[in-house]
């Protein structure tokens, strides 16, 4: 069964994806399908999975010297002064 | 006499350390196969021609002044575009990372490097390892070497493809559900998804952590031993690398499989896989009776959840991992006004539809609401799974099935239904899920020429044994790869 066109939006904004009108009924119909799909996991025996947790770092813990700061920085779309520039978090005027 | 791009990477390091072929005559015919194929089947997204050419000069020059030759002196090797190599471009098949530079190198690429393998350039793959078929890549269609009217596979399409046309004599991918054996069996060459922790994934660009591995594809199963022995082993900088030190997996692998309990799954349905591949898997598994294995029927009820589990753990791990490409430290970043605009605009126009549908599936399946409904319950029914085949290798010490359930799928053949394109990942997500480690071995050709492949799986860190029985199968099997190129006015000669 496809998603509802709301579903969709409010998965998107999660994502912090914005989708085109055609991409949200395409992919109402495409994620429909594909949960449909998942459902059948209802069928099958389950047991409950040892609790997450990550891994114990099997390596010592010891500080090493990193990357200089210049090599990232070089990545980085918008830069000043060592650090990275974005726009206002409260919109235009603020960045 | 053959060419040198025709050798494999064992013969290749042999010879050059003995010193009767240059690390430069072999990465020249290997540039100069690269230029006649490359046309045909796209496998690359650049090639390092200079680099390579200076590379296996100075390699030359270190190894006349008497320094000691690495295992893979002089092997032309090309990388998945997801393993970083310091100073070059990492795209990951995304627009959204165009212009990345990485870095620094990846651990497991540092070690091909110090053991004297020489890098022919980054290849094509589906955008952020998200695919089967490699068209999910935002920059190349990569072409299958046997028949170039079909797809490569994928993830990994474009290294696979480069080994089977002979370009390089390995090619390095990554493996999540499936992302090297898939490819490797659909260009019918050889393709390792090691044990979870035992490559280290320093410089890998992640996709789902609880799966993603590093993996080798080779033209033979001692070549691919050869590579993951170079590869494998504890890593400081990555704290999921297992402690276990590596191991030379080519020591017993000419062993056979005499006395091997070898588990055929009951839940594999001939019925579901392609009618030649249906008598390739009869096939195989009487091939690997007659080699000495002892076959034995096991069960896991839960096989047939495998897809369904692995697509809520990998696109919900995805859904976190893409978090990061957010056009604010690295990567393509859209105009914007607002912080928000700017995530939003950055990666809508960045990402292309695979990703984007992972994304939202993941996200979905962690969402409130629906969080136990999907992901609790993938994990609960992966942790039946896990039970199950514990309780089989109790009873065998190696589970085999298809690779994959047909031969190479045309281009454009299930790039609009996304479920179909997800199926072919049907044996290969189960390992992935279990973090076990297995070979892709090609098993024949079907009707067409086109190769298939077994999957041979063993137990967490048991590579050994495994590489052993692909071994074997690849003894009894004969298969010669000598891909057609089909489709092309003038085919390139194949491997003599």
């Amino acid at each position: 069964m496809p998603l509802t066109l709301d579903e969709v939006r409010k998965i998107a904004s999660l994502a912090r994806l914005r989708l085109s009108p055609e991409e949200e009924s395409l992919f109402a119909g495409q994620l429909g399908a594909i949960v449909d799909y998942i459902g059948q996991l209802a069928h099958y025996e389950t047991i409950d999975p040892p609790p997450a947790a990550a891994p114990a770092p099997e390596a010592a813990d010891i500080p090493q010297p990193s990357l200089p700061r210049e090599l990232f920085l070089a990545n980085a779309p918008s830069a000043l002064d060592g650090l990275l520039l974005v726009p206002g978090v409260m919109g235009s005027g603020d960045a | 006499m053959p060419e040198p791009w025709e050798l494999g990477a064992e013969e290749i390091a042999q010879r050059v350390a003995a010193r009767e072929l240059s690390a430069a005559e072999v990465v020249a015919s290997a540039l100069d196969r690269t230029a006649r194929v490359e046309p045909l089947v796209a496998a690359y997204l650049a090639v390092y021609d200079e680099e390579a050419r200076a590379a296996a000069a100075e390699l030359d020059s270190r190894l006349a002044a008497g320094e000691p030759a690495g295992r893979l002196a002089g092997v032309p090797i090309v990388l998945k575009d997801n393993l970083s190599l310091a100073g070059k471009p990492l795209t990951c098949g995304s627009k959204i990372l165009a212009g990345y530079v990485a870095p620094y190198t990846a651990t497991a690429v540092e070690r091909l490097l110090a053991e004297g393998a020489v890098v022919l350039g980054r290849a094509n793959m589906d955008e952020f390892a998200m695919g089967s078929s490699t068209e999910n890549s935002a920059y190349a269609k990569t072409r299958n070497p046997w028949d170039l009217a079909r797809v490569p596979g994928g993830s990994s399409g474009g290294p696979a493809a480069a080994v089977a046309a002979g370009s390089a004599a390995l090619g390095f991918g990554s493996d999540t559900g499936g992302s090297v054996r898939q490819p490797a069996a659909l260009c019918g060459v050889v393709g390792v998804k090691p044990t979870w922790g035992r490559v280290s994934r320093y410089g890998l660009v992640a996709f789902a952590s609880s799966t993603d591995q590093i993996g080798p594809v080779a033209r033979g199963v001692r070549d691919a031993a050869l590579a993951l022995s170079v590869v494998a082993g504890p890593d400081p900088r990555d704290s999921t690398c297992a402690a276990r030190p590596g191991e030379d997996y080519l020591a017993g692998i000419e062993e056979g499989v005499r006395g091997l309990r070898v588990g055929i799954l009951r839940e594999v349905d001939p019925g579901a896989l392609a009618p030649a591949a249906q008598r390739n898997w009869s096939a195989s598994l009487e091939l690997l009776a007659r080699a000495g294995a002892e076959p034995v029927e096991v069960s896991v009820p839960s096989l047939g959840a495998a897809i369904a589990v692995y697509y809520v753990i990998a696109t919900s791990e995805a859904s976190a991992n893409l978090a990061r490409f957010d056009g604010v430290r690295y990567g393509r970043r859209a105009e914007a006004e607002s912080l928000l605009d700017l995530y939003l605009r950055s990666r809508s126009e960045g990402f292309g539809a695979e990703v984007k549908r992972r994304i939202m599936l993941g996200t979905f399946a962690l969402s409130s609401g629906y969080y136990e409904a999907y992901y609790g319950r993938a994990r609960g029914v992966l942790e039946g799974m896990r039970r199950q085949v514990e309780a089989a290798f109790q009873e065998v010490d190696l589970l085999v099935t298809p690779t994959a359930p047909g031969g190479a799928f045309a281009l454009g053949e299930k790039v609009d239904d996304p479920l179909a394109m997800y199926l072919s990942d049907i044996f290969t997500t189960p390992a992935s899920l279990l973090g076990l480690p297995a070979v892709a071995v090609p098993s024949g050709a079907d009707d067409e020429g086109l190769p298939l492949s077994l999957q041979i799986m063993g137990r967490p860190f048991d590579e050994a044994t495994v590489f052993r029985a692909a071994r074997a199968f690849e003894r009894e099997a004969g298969w010669r790869v000598a891909p057609a190129f089909r489709g092309a006015e003038a085919a390139p000669a194949p491997a003599g």
